[in-house]
């Protein structure tokens, strides 16, 4: 039971971690994007109440995207916030790869291979969703 | 609504979301789409790419703390995920050419028939320990919790595996043939199936459904679906939300927890019935 406990505290330490950086970040863009006046707010909820009246341009599809407008001087703000998403979107994955090391640690070699098989299953779907 | 206002109604809305998740083992979304589709008049492709930002933030922001608890069972969740993260993958390749309705129907029938055998067990606070499955010895499928209510460590351990995996891996099927997150039917599989405490069921659920999202999130961020100003405050909502559920689960019963489940369970047999006759489309 004590080896458990050690895997557990270590995949809820990561999830922990994950939730508070990605928070972290997603609230520095957003009160950075207030303090800017929030240029184009009206229209960006305009746009979400209608994707169809217009494409939005601070929607961010690729990490590229979110690269790019992080390196622009100054960095847009929403890119920021848009970065703290992506963070919490991987989390999970995080989660099981540090069930994958904990499990060889405390030497539970079938649970090392059921979390390993669930990885490997996660990153083909992120595989097929980049192909698709 | 000026745009402050409507971001600030967003976090309000999603702390509550998150707080049901997090103690009803759901993503949220089943909450969160009708919120914010019928009511902030949200677009329906944000609303869902909102959706499972939440799903990723309630699994996030409760699974670490039912962690450290042990409610939430890291072998039981992962020897599921198993099956849902399989049925999801083939799920997604299957979509297009099974005929969506038709099932829909199906779960829907499937649901109603759960809701009754679920309002049966309303009132079983622990489940009643019978014959050891042979699967759950030998994957170790069990464990111990302290419950704070009942004051008393309570071990309990996995039945009918076979049937519970069966079930997930339907759940994941679903989910990715239809689009929709499977928390719901996590809990019930777990609940009804495999008979474990409802407080483990719904922990576990949290664990699992971060899981499971993350496979399709890829595919929803690429589409553009999720849109940084709606998406960043339901997460933050939700996140916080999902913390504070976690607190209160601890102070309630397997009961309370299990009637507050079954209006769900009722809700989306309901609607998949009416989406399977065409009666209803969102």
């Amino acid at each position: 039971m004590t080896a458990t406990r050690t895997v557990d505290r270590r995949i809820g330490r990561i999830l922990m971690v994950g939730g508070l950086v990605s928070i972290a970040l997603m609230l520095a863009g957003l009160l950075i994007y207030a303090a800017h006046g929030h240029p184009q707010a009206r229209e960006i909820v305009r746009v979400i109440h209608n994707r169809e009246a217009g494409r939005a341009v601070d929607v961010f599809t690729s990490l590229g995207d979110v690269r790019r407008a992080l390196a622009q001087r100054p960095p847009d703000p929403l890119a920021v916030t848009a970065l703290g998403l992506v963070c919490l979107l991987v989390t999970p994955v995080l989660g099981v790869a540090a069930a994958v090391v904990g499990f060889l640690r405390v030497g539970d070699r079938d649970y090392a291979l059921i979390a390993g098989v669930v990885l490997a299953m996660l990153l083909a779907s992120f595989a097929l969703a980049a192909g698709g | 609504m000026s745009p402050l206002a409507f971001v600030a109604a967003i976090f309000a809305t999603s702390v509550l979301a998150g707080g049901a998740g997090a103690l009803l083992g759901l993503g949220g979304g089943i909450l969160l789409i009708p919120v914010l589709t019928l009511v902030f008049g949200v677009d329906l492709h944000y609303a869902m790419g909102a959706s499972i930002v939440s799903v990723i933030a309630t699994s996030s922001g409760a699974a670490a703390a039912y962690l450290k608890t042990s409610l939430s069972n890291v072998r039981i969740g992962l020897f599921l995920a198993l099956a849902t993260v399989a049925g999801a993958l083939v799920g997604a390749a299957l979509a297009g050419v099974v005929p969506t309705r038709l099932l829909q129907l199906l779960l829907g029938v499937a649901l109603a028939y759960s809701t009754v055998a679920t309002l049966r067990q309303i009132r079983i606070e622990l489940p009643e320990p019978t014959e050891a499955d042979p699967l759950a010895l030998r994957f170790g499928l069990e464990g111990v919790y302290y419950d704070a209510v009942l004051d008393r460590d309570v071990k309990y351990r996995a039945m009918r595996v076979a049937q519970g995996f069966a079930a997930m891996l339907g759940a994941g099927l679903l989910s990715g043939l239809l689009g929709i997150g499977s928390g719901a039917f996590k809990v019930l599989a777990m609940d009804h199936f495999m008979r474990l405490p409802m407080k483990v069921s719904t922990a576990t659920s949290n664990f699992m459904i971060g899981i499971t999202s993350a496979a399709s999130a890829g595919i929803y961020f690429a589409r553009g679906d999720i849109h940084p100003l709606l998406a960043a405050p339901v997460a933050i909502g939700v996140l916080v939300g999902a913390a504070a559920g976690t607190r209160l689960m601890a102070r309630l019963r397997n009961t309370t927890i299990r009637k507050a489940f079954l209006p769900i369970l009722g809700w989306l047999a309901v609607s998949m019935i009416l989406r399977g006759l065409g009666l209803w489309l969102p």
